[in-house]
């Protein structure tokens, strides 16, 4: 009976049953990653995976997941391949070829900076990095920030992901640099005023305008209802272009168009940023540089990000409270320091953490190429004495993807997300694992096997 | 409890005859002094605080506290609040949820005030705001040596550690001058500037006469081709500060200052000790070093060159003075008083020169405030002044003294024990928590309490008094377990 059922009931189960399936749009290919364990960066770690790669889209990942006939597959398993989301390089500073001093050089972007050379790509998909912001060189306020995408295609001057995003402004504790930045504040401010007032005195003429016209368009009216034959000539007068000085008047042409004041192109970022229309990477290095930030911000409500710049010895340790408490992305050195003029350990990216600082992004211990290849040595030490895994996998990852607004490119791996992915043999924060492929939207960009064939064969 | 009652104090401190007692403070100092001495007496209802850490009310109780003004009050209790001292004395009434400091056996002093300092900070005016360092080495440093204040670059400066609030004092205090002998251009210069100042200020005096007596008399004059600085100084609205060592220099200073009188510091004073008479009739403060070593010179048939007493010397003649190391900046060099971690060790050498040791203490406290203008704040523990304490493990003028707790502003910047610079060195014993109870509690007894109430009316407004509460056991036993809490803890 049951199978009878069944058999009655197959040609519902048919293909045609689903609509859908059949107005889909046709497909790209599928491809397989089976891998033994994949940390999506959303509190998840899932063993023994598949992940299913559709048109640059996460189209399915589990431990279950049916490979559709035809679809490539990587089978991984078995060789402790662990995938994450790509690195994200928050600031590559050897990237750039251009020297400034302290300034206000706001006007520059840093892509305008950059000369890449010949393996720049290759150095950085090595270390399973995907993505990289570079900071304008100098400092006070150097310039904005540009955000690159790692491809090997592009050489010498390249073509930016963003070009122009982040605001720089360094703080330290210098009269000269502290008064730099409260100038260039203060001037943006004033800058914005005189657009204000500007923008009122022309509202204030085109209303004075509208209302001559109206009254002009009343007196027309009444002047045809109560004294037809005087307003008919006056208003016929003035319709046939006005031979005497009412019909002139009646001509007056509006107000142009506002046209804002001319804004320095030293300020045009500032005052962007005083807008709230940008964010600003503010840098500073010593507790004291937190107390002149907060004392130049003083009431104002900008948007900004904490960059800090310490060197080994460091008392930022005594205002990590203050730092959590305003509640901005922190981006903070991976290394372990020292309290000033001792040798007692200061894990400052853990201290963050624990102060309740929830957008923290861990940057490599020095910004030059040696760097970014010690990044991940140094975050497996800041690890390895407190700072929690995930946290500092997050940190290197979409922590920095967010502040460089990389967001939907480096994600927390989920259904649905983008298939960017970097595939580590081994623990990723072991310093020994190596990345084994960069994925960028379902494409392999970097497969260390092939790369290094290609090497021992060049 | 009555929270009314909780917080009246009570200033009922002994001053020992054996100590000079000075006067209250004459004139501006006394008017600044009067309405903060009016707010302790009408000690307002404050809410207990959450908890202790953000209380406004510090409490440093136990410890011989040196008032400067008026003597030692010994196992005294500084009380203060919101940055400023509230009540001093001996059975101060401590309002329910302050943070209490036990000091038992312990010297208080008022804050160290260095008349000159070099590396705190850099620039002038705004440019020194913003390149202050609150979490500096220097500061730190000279926290540990119990200096609270500085004068550099133009600024007096209060070493907040950790934090830009309140540290700023006076900007720009001296109109620097130079009379010397040996500078007959800026002397001519200066006389020229100060007698035409004097002209103007005579021409508007008989002008205001002239108006008062109702005659039609016009506009008032201008002070044009007058030099402000010249006229700020004549007015009293600045202080001039010279910078001489020698005899000549001094007279000439002394000359200046008997046809042009005005507020004067004079930065130096090697030789002061010859013309000590005429410094202290010229009405000149001074900046001294204690151990200003320069021989005699033979070749002079005069006095010449240091003297040890030099300090003593000017004292006896009613100069006030300030003494700083010959070294104005903090460092780590090991010579101990040479430089401002050790500002007493320094003013020791004039105590070894005669100086009494109370005049000694006035010279790097209240002198060095009066010498800076900021007298009417700092300098001295009493209320209403800054709360900006030393709390010592002896003599502060002992070798081997220890600055235990250092406070600015009423806030903790300095625990020997919490900052790594001397804690191994002799570590601070622990106060037990029940002895801090029992002492606590002998503090909040009910013995004082009643002949307080009833002298609440008659106590003066500088002496602090204040009721007590009927010392119901709940509320003693609260402040024991707040003070059991927070005994022998700094932060």
């Amino acid at each position: 009976m049951i199978l009878l059922s069944l058999l009655v009931s197959l040609p519902a189960w048919s293909p045609a049953a689903f609509p859908q399936q059949e107005e889909a749009p046709p497909r790209g290919r599928a491809e397989a990653w089976r891998l033994d364990e994949v940390r999506t960066l959303d509190g998840e770690t899932l063993e023994d995976v598949t992940i299913l790669v559709r048109d640059g889209v996460i189209e399915r990942m589990g431990q279950a997941v049916v490979v559709p006939a035809g679809a490539r597959v990587h089978d991984l398993r078995g060789r402790d391949m662990v995938a994450t989301p790509p690195l994200v390089l928050p600031h590559a500073d050897f990237l750039v070829s251009d020297r400034r001093g302290r300034g206000n050089h706001s006007q520059y972007v840093a892509a305008d900076s950059v000369w890449l050379g010949e393996d720049w790509a290759e150095t950085l998909l090595e270390e399973g990095i995907l993505v990289v912001g570079v900071d304008p060189p100098g400092s006070g306020l150097p310039g904005r920030t540009s955000v690159l995408l790692v491809d090997p295609e592009q050489r010498r001057r390249p073509e930016p992901l963003v070009a122009d995003l982040h605001l720089v402004v360094t703080v330290t504790t210098n009269a000269a640099a502290v008064k730099l930045v409260r100038q260039a504040l203060e001037q943006g401010e004033k800058a914005i005023e005189k657009e204000e007032k500007a923008r009122k005195e022309w509202e204030k003429a085109r209303r004075e305008w509208e209302e001559k016209q109206k009254a002009k368009e009343a007196e027309q009216g009444s002047g045809k209802e109560g004294d037809g034959g005087q307003g008919g000539e006056q208003g016929s007068g003035g319709a046939a272009a006005g031979g005497d000085g009412d019909g002139a008047a009646e001509e007056e042409a509006p107000p142009e168009e506002f046209e804002p004041p001319e804004i320095a192109p030293s300020l045009r970022a500032v005052v962007e940023w005083l807008r709230q229309e940008r964010v600003a990477r503010v840098q500073i290095g010593s507790a004291a540089d937190w107390l002149h930030w907060r004392d130049v911000l003083g009431e104002r409500a900008l948007p900004y990000e904490l960059v800090l710049r310490h060197p080994l010895g460091t008392n930022l340790v005594e205002v990590v409270d203050d730092l959590a408490a305003a509640a901005v992305r922190v981006d903070v050195p991976a290394r372990i320091s020292f309290l000033p003029y001792t040798r007692i350990r200061v894990n400052l990216p853990a201290e963050l953490a624990a102060a309740g600082v929830e957008r923290l992004v861990l940057s490599p211990p020095s910004l030059d190429l040696r760097g970014v290849r010690d990044w991940r040595m140094a975050v497996a030490e800041v690890v390895a004495e407190g700072l929690d895994p995930e946290v500092a996998l997050r940190a290197v990852t979409v922590e920095p993807a967010a502040s460089l607004g990389q967001e939907e490119l480096v994600a927390p791996l989920a259904v649905g997300g983008p298939a960017t992915f970097t595939i580590w043999e081994g623990d990723p924060l072991d310093p020994l694992a190596r990345a084994r492929f960069v994925v960028h939207s379902g494409e392999v960009v970097y497969d260390r096997a092939a790369a290094e064939a290609s090497e021992t064969l060049r | 409890m009555n929270p009314l009652l909780l917080t009246f104090v009570l200033f009922a401190g002994p001053v020992p005859a054996s100590l000079p007692v000075q006067e209250p403070p004459a004139g501006e100092e006394a008017e600044e002094a009067a309405p903060a001495a009016e707010e302790a007496a009408e000690a307002p209802v404050e809410e207990a605080a959450e908890s202790a850490e953000e209380s406004p009310w510090l409490a440093v109780v136990g410890g011989d506290v040196h008032t400067v003004t008026r003597g030692v009050i010994p196992d005294g209790t500084v009380l203060c609040r919101d940055g400023r001292i509230f009540a001093v004395g001996r059975d101060v009434r401590i309002p329910e949820g302050a943070r209490v400091l036990r000091v038992d056996g312990m010297q208080v002093y008022p804050g160290l005030v260095a008349a000159d300092s070099r590396g705190f900070v850099r620039g002038r005016g705004r440019d020194a705001v913003d390149s202050f360092d609150p979490f500096s080495l220097q500061v730190d440093l000279a926290l540990t040596g119990g200096l609270t204040t500085v004068f550099g670059s133009g600024m007096v400066v209060k070493l907040t550690r950790g934090s830009l609030d309140g540290y700023a004092v006076r900007v720009n205090p001296f109109v620097t001058l130079n009379v010397s002998p040996t500078s007959p251009g800026g002397r001519r210069s200066a006389r020229e500037r100060f007698g035409k100042a004097r002209d103007f200020l005579r021409e508007l005096s008989d002008w205001q006469l002239r108006k008062d007596l109702g005659e039609d008399v016009g506009e008032a004059p201008e002070p044009e081709g007058v030099d402000e600085d010249a006229l700020a100084l004549l007015r009293g609205e600045k202080t001039a500060r010279f910078n001489a060592n020698d005899l000549k220099d001094l007279i000439a200073i002394c000359e200046f200052l008997e046809e042009y009188p005005m507020k004067s510091v004079v930065y130096g004073g090697r030789e002061a000790w010859i013309v000590a008479g005429r410094l202290g009739r010229a009405g000149v403060r001074m900046v001294i070093h204690a151990r200003d070593k320069r021989w005699a010179d033979p070749d002079l048939n005069r006095p010449s060159g240091w003297s040890i007493e030099n300090a003593r010397i000017l004292w006896e003649h009613g100069v006030e003075f300030a003494i700083v190391p010959a070294q104005a900046s903090v460092s780590t060099m090991g010579i101990m008083g040479r430089d401002l971690m050790t500002l007493p060790i320094e003013a020791d050498f004039a105590i070894r020169g005669g100086l009494p040791q109370e005049a000694a203490l006035e010279a790097i406290t209240l002198d060095a405030a009066k010498v800076l203008g900021v007298d009417h704040r700092l300098g001295s523990i009493e209320p209403g002044k800054d709360a900006d304490l030393v709390i010592c493990d002896g003599d502060l003028f002992h070798y081997r003294t220890f600055v235990q707790w250092t406070v600015v502003n009423g806030r903790v910047v300095y625990d020997k024990q919490e900052r790594p610079y001397f804690a191994h060195v002799r570590p601070r014993p622990e106060i037990a928590p029940e002895e801090a109870l029992q002492a606590l509690e002998e503090a909040l007894s009910g013995d004082g309490d009643e002949a307080a109430v009833s002298t609440e009316d008659e106590s003066g407004p500088g002496e602090g008094a204040a009721g007590g509460a009927d010392g119901e056991a709940d509320d003693e036993a609260e402040h024991g377990a707040e003070a059991e809490r927070t005994a022998g803890s700094g932060s």
